[in-house]
């Protein structure tokens, strides 16, 4: 596996660049946009809540000045506040005569302005020893009550606790915040680079393939994931392009040697013919004859050459169509039926009804009469040939023609499928070898698959048989 | 017979020609797909051969445009790398038949002489005569000379396909094509037997013997 070279432009460019990285941002502003609101509820709730807090204390603070004053008169009031002042620092407190003149309290006037009788509150500020002994500016509220007699009372009360209470809530949600932030800037990084990684994976492998190399292949992290397929469907693609180009190599090399040796017999025959024309030795026309046969069995090894590297090539049927071959089945016994007869073989079909294949009939029928071929040619006069089409208890389509000759012993069964081999008792019968290595590959190309099994065993000296099947998948 | 050859190959053209003329037939030859409509166009042919790949315009678009134009001319469609596909495709654009490349001279002139047949015999017929020898399509009777001969379904096929084309050889693969009805090289003398067969039924017993077989090509019915 070639390392993945270095990406062409700035790898942490390339970071943020990344699709992944993008997605985490924009996903990270709509967080943002709605942690800032709900921020702002809460900032406003809990601000609300302190200060309502604080208000109440004030109110139940005016109600027992105003229920002394109502119980006791102004007298009795002025000494009350005294006390309170002097024991309370929480509240500040103010007392005016019905004339405005101050009779008592820790203000020098009232904060109010423009006091029109009726219950008022205000937000003001009291003055208070800071840090180091600095005056510092205190957050206050009051309530301005005008009383029975016509005199003002002003209660306020320091709100210092709420502001520390809000800041408190604000400094946490800012935390908050910035920790979201950065997480989430973390995490976008992190998944932009795994992706980008991923990502180089695949382009280089593109890049790779289209400079030439088609052994490059895209790495699978082990993940499973979109990513991971991705990899595997191109690793898959790449391998069958691959196969198939590696099959169109070997086609074309499997023709020229497949026909050279014919094509030198074929010269052969002519330069004889030639030296005995000239010579008025032999029959020219005789030769001709025989050379034109040459040629014909040339053509019909070329075109099955050809067929075979096709179907091997293309790795499935060409216009392939769902059909029953119970028609096929029947056609092919019938047309061998009179050969059989006249060579003194017994013929038959047992055929199923109802079923049904995806795939190209005329394949399929030229692999069928290659099997009846070779059961015709191999077996001994006297015996039986059954060709046969029914569903197995697997639930495939099988196809298979089963003869009483000789058979084809287990270990050479594997050899008599590949091209050209023939097994050394046929070497005086026609033929060259092709037949069955077609049907395997018409068997192949319709996802199914070539078997060579036993025939019916031994019986009056013949067998032990053959029975050759093309197992097909159901169409549904 | 007056044959229009549309084939970009120079050489392969003008031997098919000289073969054709020696089996008595002119043709014109036309070096690309243009020429060759240009060609059809102008003259009449009783059958043209076509090949499938070609420079401006190539067979299946010759073929297809000719359709088109209502030229029933019969066309025998050339293909050198014949798959399944190929076929379909030709015989879908409108050829009548096809031939794939490399292929045996007697099997062109067959088809080309099948071809230029089918076109005289267009009405329906229900009776066929080839000398002593008739044959009725509706009652399914084969007489020869007055005497009834029995044949199974598939030899009255085989027979009916031979009268049709009477006095032309027809290849064995023609006859798997045409008869059977399944397209690909019948490997041992599987077809010969059937012929045999039927030539038992209607030469024997007569002192001339009809079907002849043509070596290297296939058989012939003559009277």
């Amino acid at each position: 596996m070639p390392e993945a070279p270095a990406p062409p432009s700035g790898g942490f460019l390339r970071l943020f660049r990344a699709a992944p990285f993008r997605l985490t941002l924009l996903s990270l502003a709509l967080f943002a946009f709605a942690g800032a609101i709900f921020m702002a509820y809460v900032y406003m709730a809990a601000a609300g809540e302190a200060r309502r807090r604080t208000d109440a204390e004030i109110r139940r603070e005016a109600d027992s000045l105003v229920a002394v004053y109502n119980r006791a008169g102004p007298a009795a009031l002025n000494p009350v506040l005294v006390t309170r002042m002097a024991g309370e620092r929480r509240f500040v407190y103010l007392f005016l005569a019905p004339d405005g003149a101050r009779i008592t309290g820790s203000l020098a006037q009232s904060p109010v302005e423009n006091f029109t009788g009726a219950p008022t509150w205000t937000r003001f500020s009291l003055s208070g020893p800071g840090v180091a002994g600095r005056p510092q500016s205190i957050p206050a509220r009051g309530l301005q009550l005008r009383l029975s007699g016509g005199e003002t009372l002003f209660v306020g009360a320091d709100a210092s606790d709420d502001r520390d209470f809000i800041v408190t809530i604000v400094r946490g949600l800012w935390g908050a915040g910035t920790l979201l932030v950065v997480l989430g800037i973390a995490v976008g990084l992190q998944a932009s680079r795994s992706f980008t990684r991923a990502m180089t994976g695949l382009t280089d492998v593109v890049t790779a393939v289209r400079n030439g190399n088609l052994a490059a292949r895209a790495p699978v992290r082990g993940a499973g994931d979109e990513l991971d397929q991705l990899a595997e469907g191109l690793n898959d693609m790449l391998d069958r392009l691959d196969r198939s180009m590696a099959a169109h190599r070997h086609a074309g090399d499997a023709i020229a040697h497949d026909l050279r040796s014919p094509l030198t017999r074929l010269k052969a025959r002519l330069d004889t013919a030639l030296l005995d024309a000239e010579a008025g030795r032999g029959d020219a026309r005789q030769a001709l004859g025989q050379a034109l046969d040459d040629t014909d069995g040339l053509l019909r090894t070329f075109s099955a050459v050809l067929a075979i590297s096709r179907l091997q090539a293309a790795g499935e049927a060409p216009n392939a169509v769902r059909f029953d071959p119970a028609a096929m089945v029947r056609d092919m016994t019938e047309l061998y039926g009179p050969l059989c007869e006249d060579i003194g073989l017994e013929i038959a079909s047992d055929v199923s009804a109802g079923l049904a294949v995806r795939g190209n009939p005329a394949f399929l029928a030229q692999a069928l009469a290659n099997l009846v071929d070779n059961a015709v040619k191999y077996t001994p006069a006297g015996g039986a040939v059954r060709v046969r089409l029914r569903r197995m208890a697997s639930g495939e389509i099988e196809i298979s023609v089963t003869d009483t000759g000789p058979g084809v012993p287990t270990a050479d069964r594997d050899r008599v499928i590949q091209r050209f081999v023939r097994l050394e008792n046929s070497r005086n019968l026609p033929g060259v070898g092709l037949g069955l290595s077609l049907v395997a590959a018409v068997a192949e190309a319709h996802g199914g698959r070539f078997e060579l099994g036993d025939g019916p065993g031994h019986f009056d000296g013949s067998g032990p048989g053959l029975r050759a099947a093309v197992v097909l998948p159901s169409a549904p | 017979m007056k044959i229009l050859i549309v084939e970009d190959d120079q050489p392969a053209a003008e031997v098919m020609a000289r073969g054709l003329l020696d089996a008595g037939h002119t043709s014109t030859l036309c070096p690309d797909g243009l020429a060759g409509l240009e060609a059809a166009r102008r003259g009449s042919f009783d059958v043209m051969i076509v090949d499938r790949m070609m420079p401006c315009l190539d067979g299946v678009g010759l073929v297809e445009t000719l359709r088109r134009e209502g030229d029933e001319t019969p066309v025998l469609f050339l293909s050198a790398l014949g798959e399944i596909d190929d076929r379909v495709a030709g015989l879908r654009a409108g050829a009548d038949d096809y031939l794939v490349k490399p292929y045996a001279f007697a099997e062109l002139i067959a088809r080309v002489e099948a071809l230029s047949r089918r076109r005289e015999t267009g009405s329906v017929l229900t009776y066929l005569r080839v000398g002593d020898l008739e044959m009725d399509l509706i009652g399914r009777k084969v007489q020869r000379a007055s005497r009834e001969i029995d044949l199974q379904p598939r030899e009255f096929q085989l027979l009916e396909f031979l009268m049709r084309h009477a006095g032309q050889a027809v290849t064995r693969t023609m006859l798997l094509e045409k008869v059977w009805e399944y397209h690909f090289d019948p490997q041992t003398n599987v077809i010969d037997v059937h012929i045999s067969r039927l030539r038992t039924k209607i030469d024997k017993g007569f002192e001339h013997p009809m079907l002849e077989t043509i070596r290297g090509a296939g058989y012939r019915l003559d009277a």
